[in-house]
């Protein structure tokens, strides 16, 4: 039986579209899905499965599509599991099929299948041991996976909209348009979020009257109206998720990424007018392509005129069926039977309209097989017939040619967006369904999550909810009265969930169809012990992938409850959690990825550094440099020549990245005596001391210089990666345990630019640079002393200080004459030099340069001993008497030579006794090669009881260059005594 | 608990707040004041700022299991 290839009275323009599909070209037309104009092509096979790989087609309409998941262009740029029904066709679209290697009709693991068989629930975990997973690991990923990851994307990132309004609607089907109506006639701030590009829901295909007007036409006022009132009405946007009152909803035209934007919606209510997703029913072999679900069939036929096929047997266990047949045999199909799993007896009872329909339908020569199930379909890659047969003798099987089954077996109210964050929900018989319930204030259910299922009801149901959420957020206007609607009857639905079938069929009785879930599994499943719906669910992967449980959840959980003889009420349905819909995680992120990750910050003296080949880097928030590429070809050489001219000659450095945070009041004094574990209170005015803060359980936090500007205020540095922490740190402190003290706290930190100079000639160039009017400070200056006053009229303070080792000097500046100062400067003779010279001096001199300060070292690791002993009772104070804190494996903080004096050493190499050379006794934390000393130095923190003076130790770094011996040396390198830095 | 609303600026965003702590019991040793954390399913004391807003320290009691918010109230004189 060929398949369908004709469009019947098609909406769309008739625009051409070419498009290719696994390298094959076909044409669509505008405004077509990859899955409309591939099943107007009657392409019927559009993927394989996951696990098993056998043939699969459209199962649905929607994103829950579980079967046909689409690659989208090619290498590097893939975009993967795009579901068909969403993917609009664009001229020169590619697009390819998943699951299958190295073809669709031709793959290499469904062959293996055909040997194997099936394996079920737990396969991996049990077959997979011996002698251990990783043995398999590699094959089993090759073969696992949804689609192909994308390499690079070049995608534009998404817009991110944030949107406030009284009412959000989810869904602009007949109850959210009805909703939306009554919400904003009564005066509300309405959006409204529909997942298709178009309003109207089932309207789209269901026959029916709303106040008087065929549905096409009341949507279309009522979107107009809308727009009137000043509602937003959102089309091609999911609501996928949110929490607290936080929606959000993810808009993505033509179902591509790189076109998508996110709302982030607070709304004072929000109605769930979601409608319902149709599900399957269980019959052997109704995964094979051509099984289709009733409603979607009636979508595809009626938006785009791709009939699902042209013989048709419809299979359910209600009475659209009946309805839904009548519009298949307008369009000129042909319904080979009808197969409702209801009995006569059943049916008889009421439901005049549809019992009418179903005479007339037989008159028409429509086989109707009430009390009849499908049992199994027949084919290879496409449906050719189905085996049906009395439910109440299932053995009298009789066939039916046929070339698509649409099965229906009910629908699973969408209520999930109200349920993650803890709403419950209620069984209701009417759609063998759990619908919304017990929802907090500001959520209300419509329509479908009301129960409602009939066009009168939901409508209704709809407007009434609309007009209780107006009143929920105090608007005072009147909704009017409700339209009437007259449309399909009430379903009358039967539960069936799964067809006759021996316990051998049931592998291949499918439930999920994504993950390749059966009836034999969730048997399985429950045969070995795993009882609760959610347990079943992770064993099974029932509900796991894309389509998360949409189609599968309920029919899931109904086959456990007939399998355990118990009410689906009492099984319940895993827990749903957002996203609703797949998203792609770059449109969540939004702007906020590479370089847009956080903010870039740049020192008044960045420009000068770029322009005059600095090598910046990434330095915490700020950008820094490194080294400058006229002083050597690498960092390293650079790095080493700045570092010996700066004791040559002299330097200047850009330290304008400190933390600084201004401390003024009466009791700032005392304040600062608390959060650093030396007193700030003892620094006389105009002086400035080293100060070191320690964390709640006595760890090294972070070191800097403190000034006294006044009896009343302090200025504090804090190192640059710590600026905000620190900041924090010290509010924190200052409002809670030293809350109502008169202690203000400012961040300076971009108030002041800093250039440090180093070096002999420091002192002499300043002179020259600063003129007559600083001459008498510079000379006044001895170490940890500053002076203010003024330089081009702008506020300077010169400390003398500088952590090189050299005759140094701290200029703290106005960034306003910055750029100018330091050009003096070079243009005096020093050169600048980056952060590379800087680790050099540090290490040279003993003094930490960052790697120490771990989180982990307290201050009597880092030899500060005689700042404890001070006895000042600060912050962590307290916990450093704790006895593991004096033990003999703590680490000390030494200085560390090769023994040979021309190895190299590198920081992070771990450090071992010469005797145990696999016990690691301390690690070496920074290390350089001193272009003074001319070898390698470095700071370690090692045992103390290894940390004498000459101890012989071993640097063991495997991965970069293996063993080095090295012995403990004084931690100051070079220039012990600081003869340099008095001159 | 996708908002907060502090007492200077009025209800705004969770992501302008940093959590800082759980506050430990109250009279509890030196130890106990860094270590232990009072960790109770329906009631938590915790330090958060205004981070980046106005820099209020705040002292929030919350419910962690439902995310809903008891008390808030400002610490010290921090604020604009």
């Amino acid at each position: 039986m060929s398949p369908a290839k004709v469009r019947v009275g098609s909406r769309l323009a008739s625009a051409p579209v070419r498009f290719s599909f696994d390298g094959r070209q076909y044409t669509g037309q505008r405004g077509d899905t990859a899955a409309s104009a591939l099943l107007a092509h009657g392409v019927r096979f559009l993927g394989r499965s996951l696990k098993y790989r056998r043939p699969r087609g459209l199962l649905t309409a929607g994103p829950e599509e579980p079967n046909v998941l689409l690659t989208v262009g090619s290498r590097p740029t893939v975009i993967p599991n795009v579901p068909a029904p969403l993917l609009v066709l664009t001229d020169g679209l590619e697009f390819r099929s998943q699951n299958r290697w190295p073809s669709l009709h031709c793959d290499v693991a469904s062959l293996l299948q055909v040997g194997g068989g099936f394996f079920g629930a737990g396969f991996y975990y049990k077959t997979f041991m011996w002698p251990s997973w990783r043995s398999y690991e590699t094959i089993v990923r090759n073969l696992a996976g949804l689609g192909e990851a994308p390499g690079v994307s070049t995608l534009p990132p998404p817009a991110i909209e944030h949107l406030s309004c009284d009412v959000l609607v989810g869904g602009a089907g007949p109850a959210g348009l009805a909703a939306a109506l009554a919400a904003a006639r009564a005066g509300a701030r309405v959006v409204v979020c529909e997942r298709e590009p178009e309003c109207g829901g089932e309207l789209e295909f269901e026959g029916g009257t709303i106040d008087g007007r065929p549905g096409g036409q009341w949507v279309a006022a009522v979107a107009e109206e809308l727009g009137r009132r000043g509602a937003r009405v959102l089309t091609d946007t999911a609501i996928v998720g949110g929490s607290g009152g936080l929606l959000i909803a993810h808009a993505e035209p033509g179902g591509l990424a790189g076109r998508n934007k996110i709302y982030q919606i607070r709304p004072r209510h929000f109605v769930i007018a979601m409608g319902a997703v149709e599900r399957p029913i269980a019959f052997v072999d109704n995964d094979r392509p051509g099984v289709m679900l009733l409603g979607a069939a009636e979508r595809y036929l009626a938006r785009y005129g791709a009939a699902a096929g042209n013989n048709l047997v419809l299979f359910g266990n209600h009475d659209r069926l009946y309805a839904a047949a009548g519009r298949f045999v307008a369009a000129g199909l042909r319904v080979r039977a009808i197969v409702d799993s209801r009995t006569e007896a059943a049916v008889a009872d009421g439901g005049t309209a549809a019992n009418d329909l179903r005479a007339k339908l037989q008159r028409g020569g429509i086989e109707c097989l009430l009390g009849y199930a499908v049992l199994a379909t027949e084919g290879r890659a496409a449906v050719h017939g189905a085996r049906v047969a009395p439910l109440a003798s299932p053995h009298d099987e009789r066939r039916i040619a046929c070339d698509a089954i649409l099965v229906s077996g009910g629908w699973s109210p969408a209520i999930h967006a109200g349920l993650h964050e803890g709403g419950k929900r209620r069984y209701a018989d009417c759609s063998a369904a759990f619908i919304a319930a017990g929802q907090p204030e500001w959520r209300t259910g419509a329509g479908a999550s009301n129960g409602a299922l009939d066009l009168a009801a939901v409508v209704a149901d709809g407007f009434a909810a609309g007009e209780r959420a107006a009143r929920a957020v105090g608007t005072a206007g009147s909704a009017g009265p409700a339209p009437i609607a007259y449309g399909d009857g009430p379903p009358r639905l039967a539960p069936f969930w799964s067809s006759p079938a021996s316990t051998d069929q049931e592998k291949r009785q499918f439930v999920d169809f994504q993950n390749d879930v059966t009836v034999a599994d969730l048997r399985q499943a429950l045969a070995e012990g795993f009882i609760d719906i959610e347990h079943i669910k992770r064993y099974t992967t029932l509900g796991v992938g894309t389509e998360q449980g949409r189609t599968s959840g309920v029919l899931g959980a109904a086959i456990v409850a007939e399998l355990k003889r118990e009410t689906l009420l009492a099984v319940g349905t895993s827990r749903t959690r957002p996203p609703y819909h797949p998203v792609t995680l770059a449109a969540l992120a939004g702007h906020r990825s590479g370089q847009q990750i956080r903010v870039t910050r740049r020192t008044p003296l960045h420009e000068w550094q770029e322009g005059h080949g600095g090598v910046l880097e990434p330095a915490e928030y700020w950008m820094r440099t490194r080294y400058y590429r006229a002083n050597g070809a690498n960092a390293f050489a650079a790095g080493v020549a700045e570092a010996a001219r700066v004791r040559a000659v002299g330097g200047i450095l850009d330290g304008s990245t400190l933390g600084k945070i201004e401390v003024a009041g009466q009791d700032a004094a005392a304040y600062l005596d608390r959060m650093y574990l030396n007193r700030a209170s003892t620094i006389k005015v105009g002086r400035s001391k080293y100060m070191v803060n320690l964390r709640e359980d006595g760890m090294v936090l972070d070191d800097g210089i403190v000034l006294r500007l006044a009896d009343d205020r302090y200025f504090a540095t804090t190192s640059s990666g710590h600026a905000g922490h620190m900041l924090a740190h010290f509010e924190h402190y200052a409002d809670t345990e030293w809350g109502g003290r008169d202690v203000a706290l400012t961040d300076v930190t971009e108030a002041w630019a800093v250039i440090v100079v180093a070096g002999p000639a420091s002192r002499d160039t300043l002179r020259d640079v600063l003129g007559s009017a600083w001459h008498a400070d510079l000379g006044r200056l001895t170490h940890m002393d500053f002076a203010t006053g003024r330089w081009h009229g702008r506020e300077l303070r010169v400390l003398r200080a500088g952590f090189s080792g050299e005759l140094a000097f701290e200029l703290h500046c106005r960034p306003a004459i910055a750029v100018p100062l330091w050009q003096a400067l070079v243009d005096g003779g020093l050169e600048p030099y980056g952060l590379e010279a800087l680790d050099i001096l540090r290490v040279e001199k003993g003094y930490l340069v960052g790697a120490e300060l771990n989180g982990q070292t307290t201050p009597h690791d880092l030899g500060m001993d005689g700042l404890v002993e001070l006895g000042n009772p600060c912050i962590g104070r307290p916990l450093l008497d704790r006895p593991a804190f004096h033990e003999a494996s703590r680490p000390r903080l030494v200085g560390l030579r090769t023994v040979d004096g021309k190895a190299t050493i590198l920081g992070g190499a771990q450090i071992t006794t010469v005797a145990v050379p696999n016990r690691s006794v301390g690690h070496i934390t920074s290390a350089v090669y001193s272009p003074a000393l001319r070898e390698w130095i470095g700071l370690a923190l090692v045992a103390r009881s290894l940390a004498a003076e000459g101890t012989q130790l071993v640097a063991r770094d495997p991965l970069r260059g293996g063993d080095t011996a090295v012995r403990v040396s004084p931690l100051v390198h070079f220039d012990p005594s600081g003869e340099r830095m008095k001159s | 608990m996708t908002r907060l609303t502090c007492p200077f600026c009025g209800p705004r965003d969770l992501q302008e707040f940093e959590f800082r702590k759980t506050l430990p019991e109250p009279d509890s040793n030196a130890y106990a004041q860094v270590y232990e954390r009072a960790n109770r399913l329906e009631d938590s004391l915790e330090h958060w700022q205004h981070v980046h807003g106005c820099r209020a320290w705040l002292l929030i009691r919350r419910n962690p299991s439902t995310g809903q918010v008891l008390k808030l109230e400002l610490m010290g004189g921090g604020g604009p």
